[in-house]
């Protein structure tokens, strides 16, 4: 700390020479993350481009190239259904984990203000659900969600007299109990994220509002909501991709069913790999599932407020 | 007195709210402890009580003194800590040439980089699938570590890059002056004043190995080799009603240790994640 100090001291004298120097090439530092992105990602991500133009399986070596993988999988009647389960399944989930992060968020800094007992625990607990892995997750919930009498919910209902639900067995149902399981483990990240936002809104725009004599919902209107615009998309955006790319929790959840009431596009591409081994079918999938998230997160970019530096 | 009175209303329902909250996100755990304590009669029995009447800890007992849950557990701890440790060594380097080297492009390589997270690991699971069995990697540490190294590098960049942009750049320069060149100035400078980010990208490196499923899922076919997130859930789907004790015991084993590194580095790692997200 001492040499640097003082060779700060004397930064000015030699730092022309220093800047003026020719700066060396920062490919050396790069070098083991391309490689590593690049055998590992990449040449896997280009290979599945090249799947999908031929009828490889999961057994086989035989390849032929071919346009027909990409047309029957496209026109599967069941990936209709499959979009509609994905689309449901993500959309509801986004939009419930945005809301109540962003509400959960607004409560603890208004509790924190308030000096209120129980904000951190509050917190710590939503976060913790973050941290469970996904797999434990799908696990955890199909025992809260178990229709025997010691199902952890029908139990809590049957406190308070609302008779049991089939929260597993009703096709209807069963997404919601996805979506709900999925809020509880998703909803911590946007709190963060709405929390840190919201705490660096500059104070002086309340101060402000409150001279003017705004009401707490108008400066939540009016103030909050504007300034946390940014934060919301950008959150939006990853939300909405680690909710499309859901598997595990799924998986160990509903495992798709009943029927294919659950079985997301993610799900629906592992089964087409792994259980009818039907590699270039997979790839025409994976494929789609990357073609929406781009989709998606191109929408959403667009709704960014421009030549922001980030 | 009119704003102490809508101060008590509010009060009144922020503590409403909390306290729903809190039930939401803590009733699945303590649902999971209480079918972990009981013992298999009152499970059988179908009683629904929170508390368990004669609370055991005889099927924490089972579950940890199985040689496939010891195994289990172990296999995910050498996964996990070697692909954060790998991911160290592969992002450091990257991080300090993005936030130090002048280069073009430098944004947009740092997007590229992003873009990766978005990519579903189902996505190259594919053909990586067919590689890893070609080259022998299946049933093998060493190639899921790798996989899971590529799949967590991006993020660790990016949390890494924060923390490096946060030391003074007058420190390096007046290194340099002193006749260091890169090396010894990512060396002796760099890694000391960014231990607390490599601290907190090394926990959520942790934390996301452990609760790798897919890549160990489709590589690993041997026991022996399993982590955790695997073994649970091949071992969920041979269970029944009336062995739930047992399964919810091996799931608060495998919740645990996430748990634990997470709450006792709470502030590092989301200081680390709230900068990322928020700049990315």
């Amino acid at each position: 700390m001492m040499d640097a100090s003082i060779a700060a001291n004397g930064r000015q004298r030699i730092g022309r020479k220093a800047d003026g120097r020719h700066s060396p090439s920062p490919l050396p530092w790069l070098m083991p993350l391309i490689l590593v992105l690049g055998v590992f990602y990449l040449y896997p991500l280009l290979d599945v481009f090249r799947f999908a133009f031929t009828n490889v399986s999961l057994l086989g070596t035989d390849e032929v190239y071919t346009l027909q993988t990409i047309v029957t999988t496209l026109s599967k009647p069941e990936l209709l259904q499959i979009l509609w389960v994905t689309l449901v399944f993500t959309a509801s989930s986004v939009v419930a984990q945005q809301f109540f992060g962003l509400f959960i968020a607004l409560i603890v800094l208004h509790s924190e203000k308030r000096r209120l007992f129980g904000s951190t625990i509050v917190r710590t607990t939503a976060l913790v659900a973050w941290v469970v892995p996904g797999i434990a997750g799908g696990i955890i919930w199909k025992m809260l969600f178990n229709e025997a009498p010691f199902g952890g919910l029908n139990s809590l209902l049957r406190l308070i007299g609302v008779p049991a639900v089939q929260w597993l067995s009703d096709p209807h149902m069963v997404m919601w109990s996805v979506v709900i399981s999925n809020v509880w483990r998703g909803t911590a990240f946007s709190m963060v994220v709405m929390y840190a936002a919201s705490k660096a809104i500059d104070p002086v725009l309340y101060e402000a509002a409150e001279v003017d004599g705004a009401n707490p919902w108008q400066r939540l209107i009016y103030i909050t909501l504007p300034q946390l615009r940014t934060a919301i998309l950008v959150n939006m955006i990853l939300i909405t991709i680690q909710t499309l790319n859901t598997f595990d929790a799924i998986i160990s959840l509903t495992g798709g069913g009943p029927g294919r009431a659950t079985e997301v596009l993610s799900l629906y591409t592992f089964n087409v790999v792994f259980r009818n081994y039907d590699l270039a079918a997979g790839a025409v999938l994976s494929i789609l599932m990357l073609t929406i998230s781009l989709g998606l997160a191109l929408v959403y970019a667009r709704f960014l407020p421009r030549g922001e530096p980030s | 007195m009119r704003p102490l009175r809508q101060d008590r209303i509010g009060d009144a329902l922020s503590y409403l709210f909390l306290a729903i909250t809190f039930l939401f996100f803590a009733w699945p755990l303590l649902w999971l402890l209480s079918l972990a304590l009981r013992t298999r009669k009152e499970i059988f029995l179908g009683v629904s009580r929170l508390i368990p009447k004669a609370p055991t800890l005889e099927n924490f007992g089972a579950i940890l003194s199985s040689d496939k849950f010891a195994g289990y557990l172990w296999n995910a701890l050498i996964l996990s800590s070697c692909s954060a440790i790998g991911c160290l060594i592969v992002a450091l380097p990257a991080a300090y040439a993005f936030s130090r080297f002048p280069f073009r492009g430098k944004g947009t390589w740092m997007m590229v980089l992003l873009a990766f997270q978005m990519i579903s690991p189902l996505v190259i699971m594919v053909p990586l699938y067919r590689y890893m069995a070609a080259l022998h990697l299946t049933d093998s540490h060493f190639g899921a570590t790798m996989v899971y190294i590529a799949l967590a590098v991006p993020m660790v960049t990016w949390i890494l890059k924060g923390s490096i942009d946060g030391i003074p750049k007058s420190l390096d320069e007046a290194a340099v002056i002193d006749g260091c060149g890169h090396f010894s100035v990512f060396w002796r400078i760099i890694l000391p004043l960014s231990a607390p980010g490599i601290a907190s990208a090394f926990i959520i490196s942790v934390i996301a190995g452990w609760s790798q499923f897919l890549v160990p899922f489709l590589l690993i076919s041997k026991e022996s080799l399993m982590p955790i997130g695997v073994g649970i859930f091949q071992y969920a789907g041979t269970q029944n009603d009336s062995s739930l004790q047992l399964l919810a015991a091996a799931c608060l084993v495998s919740v645990v240790p996430a748990i634990v590194a997470f709450l006792a580095l709470q502030r590092l790692i989301l200081g680390a994640m709230t900068e990322g997200a928020v700049k990315g």
